[in-house]
């Protein structure tokens, strides 16, 4: 078990040196330490506009989410399979020749994952925040108890997918509903109010019984047991159900693709690669994770505001036009997906250019989700009387997807996943996309109040962002046109 | 007229050299074969002649077409059978033809399918998934691919690898057949028997340095085959069990 975890470990650093190099991957954790320290730092600054409750609140379930994004062993490992075949070829497919079962293999792709993830962004964050008490008074008990409240949100964010994505892989039903259960009780939470978060996240019912927010130790006590028994339950749940035919059995499939390629004639010269990338979508089911992935954070992002808005009524300022600029930020996700759909090395073999390809997902990107987008504010202006604001927020929301999206593959071309591993990328990436939003988030503040100023900044700001955009998008030739698919 | 033209080529990854200054020329409608051990650069020359690639230094030019500046007008006028076989996961053979015909802007796409589908026996396979096929179909669907649109020159690397007696007979034939045909070939193979039938020249490469140019009717005349060159120029005559 330990053998195997350690070539794991070991394998998965070698992939992420080949992104960039070691010096760069060993940058991160310094990256993270330093916007701990400097967030810890700034925290008295700005719990003039936020509590620390909310804070936390953020911070646990945050680290959930990113912790569901992280833990998708059961499609990840399924693609590493069927990929065995090709120039990538990974320790969790080998239980097909050497003799270790698949659920050995998946348990030590979960260790290895939660230890990469501990030890290269939640420690040196908690590194951080720990210097950060050499210039702000923080109680050193108040600091541990809310790193173990985010790494049990992390564990239960990691577990869950996992389980959920191994469940996906043996019955689509099965995956339906857990998932179902779980929309319920976020509905049950954001939209009914019939109760907090915490009996969502029983980590940060965790955090919400300690100091600094409250001193209640045999609640904490128990919603550590019931958080701990959780994330062991999910885990040994998913492990169990871990097939040992993980592929499955060969399906025929109608011939499809001539006919995805007649209906996205009007991307004359992407027909041909926008007819591929739907037909990828369809038959590897990512369409549907996709899909998921990019609404349930819009769906968990519009219960908060919904509940923080009317059910806790805290005026918090977050009005359509902030959630128009967030929307951006998700599409990150859906253009990573789109660039993990298959291997590509067959396309060494043809005359297609990478900036070619990274323009046709774009293309796929912009038709599968503006439409998922614009209902999204709709809804959000609708939910909290903000029609008023629809003129200026669609305008945000289209300009700031654009924006995010281009300069990701801008930036990473069609390795978007080196992104959170190459501190290099990630800070440009952070620049480039913190500044504008963190602009249109203070303007959009400040739009019932001083409409006309907000109004002009927030025209500037998107100007800026358009132009930047058609720059990025132009620069994409110069920059990738040498790159290679393989 | 040369078809492929190599002049002092290197190419290093970091501070070890792949290809360390090749000089060579192809022959329009000549069988090349470039011959060498494990690691010895033979795939490395293959991809930066596909444009896959670029080279550290020196030249290369297929077609009058320059590998580095113009890999995609390369790839245009040439068919590739890769080292790998790789094709996409979620399309089916004749799928991945009608795609590789479309990227191509080929015409009577449906009448070439047909034909290849043919030619491999690949018309069971319809409605199976690239990624559900056996090593050797998938070889033969990159095959397909490369030859769908009747390319002037055709770099192969191992194309008899993972097939079956017949089809290393029957693309064999084919194969010998185009040559005829005034059209080029450039193979990397470690299948000597094989490659002695077919190649008219050929390079050994070693450690990144071409060790040898022979003409194969030359070598025959001296009295020596294509193994026993490959044996004397790059060691390993003892073939005893360790």
């Amino acid at each position: 078990m330990f053998d195997l975890l350690r070539l794991m470990l070991k394998e998965e650093y070698r992939t992420h040196i080949g992104y960039s190099s070691a010096r760069v991957f060993f940058s991160l954790p310094v990256y993270v330490f330093l916007i701990a320290f400097f967030l810890g730092a700034s925290l008295p600054i700005m719990q003039s506009s936020i509590r620390v409750n909310e804070m936390l609140l953020f911070a646990n379930a945050g680290v959930f989410v990113y912790g569901m994004s992280v833990g998708a062993f059961g499609f990840l490992g399924k693609t590493y399979l069927e990929r065995r075949q090709g120039r990538a070829n990974f320790l969790v497919a080998m239980p097909f020749l050497l003799p270790f079962t698949f659920r050995r293999a998946f348990a030590s792709m979960l260790a290895r994952d939660v230890i990469f993830y501990v030890v290269l962004i939640i420690l040196p964050g908690l590194g951080g925040v720990l210097l950060s008490t050499l210039f702000v008074h923080y109680k050193l008990a108040s600091i541990f108890l809310a790193f173990i409240a985010v790494l049990l949100s992390f564990l239960l964010g990691i577990s869950f997918s996992f389980l959920v994505s191994v469940l996906y892989v043996r019955s689509k039903y099965l995956f339906m509903a857990i998932v179902g259960v779980f929309i319920s009780m976020l509905f049950g939470y954001g939209l009914f109010g019939l109760y907090k978060l915490d009996a969502v996240l029983p980590s940060l019912a965790f955090q919400d019984s300690v100091p600094p927010i409250a001193n209640d130790m045999p609640g904490a006590i128990l919603f550590l047991l019931e958080s701990v028994a959780l994330v062991l339950a999910m885990s040994s749940l998913a492990v169990l159900s871990v097939t040992q035919e993980p592929l499955g059995h060969t399906e025929k499939v109608r011939e499809r693709f001539p006919a995805y390629h007649s209906a996205f004639r009007f991307a004359r010269s992407y027909q041909t690669l926008l007819a591929k990338e739907f037909t990828d979508m369809v038959r590897s089911g990512a369409l549907s994770k996709m899909l998921l992935a990019y609404v349930a954070p819009l769906v968990f992002l519009s219960f908060t505001t919904w509940y923080v808005n009317h059910g806790l009524a805290i005026p918090v300022g977050f009005n359509v036009v902030f959630y128009a600029a967030m929307v951006g930020f998700f599409g990150i996700m859906v253009y990573s997906w789109l660039t993990n759909l298959d291997a590509i090395d067959y396309y060494e073999t043809l005359p297609v250019s990478v900036p070619k390809l990274i323009r046709a997902k774009l293309l796929s990107f912009f038709l599968l989700t503006t439409g998922i987008s614009t209902g999204f504010v709709l809804m959000i202006a609708f939910a909290n009387n903000e029609t008023r604001l629809l003129w200026i927020a669609l305008p945000v929301l289209y300009i700031m997807s654009a924006y995010m999206v281009i300069a990701t593959a801008y930036l990473a071309g069609l390795s978007p996943n080196s992104m959170l591993f190459n501190p290099s990328i990630m800070t440009r990436f952070s620049v480039v996309s913190l500044l504008p939003d963190l602009c249109i988030t203070v303007l959009s503040f400040s739009i019932d109040r001083q409409p006309l100023f907000a109004a002009l900044g927030i025209g500037l700001v998107c100007f800026a962002l358009l132009a930047t955009t058609l720059l990025f998008a132009r620069g994409l030739e110069r920059k990738w046109s040498r790159a290679g698919f393989a | 007229m040369s078809a492929i033209v190599v002049r002092d080529l290197c190419k290093e990854y970091g501070t070890k050299v792949a290809l360390d200054n090749v000089t060579f020329e192809v022959q329009e409608g000549s069988f090349f074969g470039c011959f060498g051990p494990n690691g010895a650069g033979k795939s490395t020359l293959l991809r930066i002649l596909t444009g896959q690639i670029q080279q550290t230094s020196g030249e290369a030019k297929v077609l009058d077409l320059d590998c580095r500046t113009q890999g995609l007008e390369v790839k245009k006028v040439i068919g590739i059978v890769p080292e790998v076989e790789s094709p996409p996961s979620y399309l089916t053979a004749s799928e991945f033809l009608y795609f590789s015909g479309k990227v191509r802007g080929l015409a009577d796409l449906d009448k070439r399918i047909e034909r290849w589908l043919e030619f491999f026996d690949l018309q069971e396979a319809r409605g199976t998934l690239c990624r559900d096929l056996s090593k050797g179909m998938r070889q033969k669907v990159m095959l397909a691919s490369a030859f769908i649109h009747e390319p002037r020159i055709l770099f192969l690397d191992e194309p008899f690898i993972n097939l079956d007696p017949i089809y290393q007979r029957k693309l064999r034939e084919y194969l010998l057949q185009l040559r005829a045909e005034g059209r080029t070939i450039f193979l990397n193979s470690h299948i000597l028997e094989i490659a002695q039938r077919l190649c008219q020249e050929v390079i050994i490469l070693d450690k990144g340095m071409v060790k040898a140019r022979e003409n194969m009717d030359s070598l025959k005349a001296k009295g020596e085959d294509l193994e026993a060159l490959f044996m004397r120029l790059v060691g390993g005559t003892d073939v005893r069990s360790p």
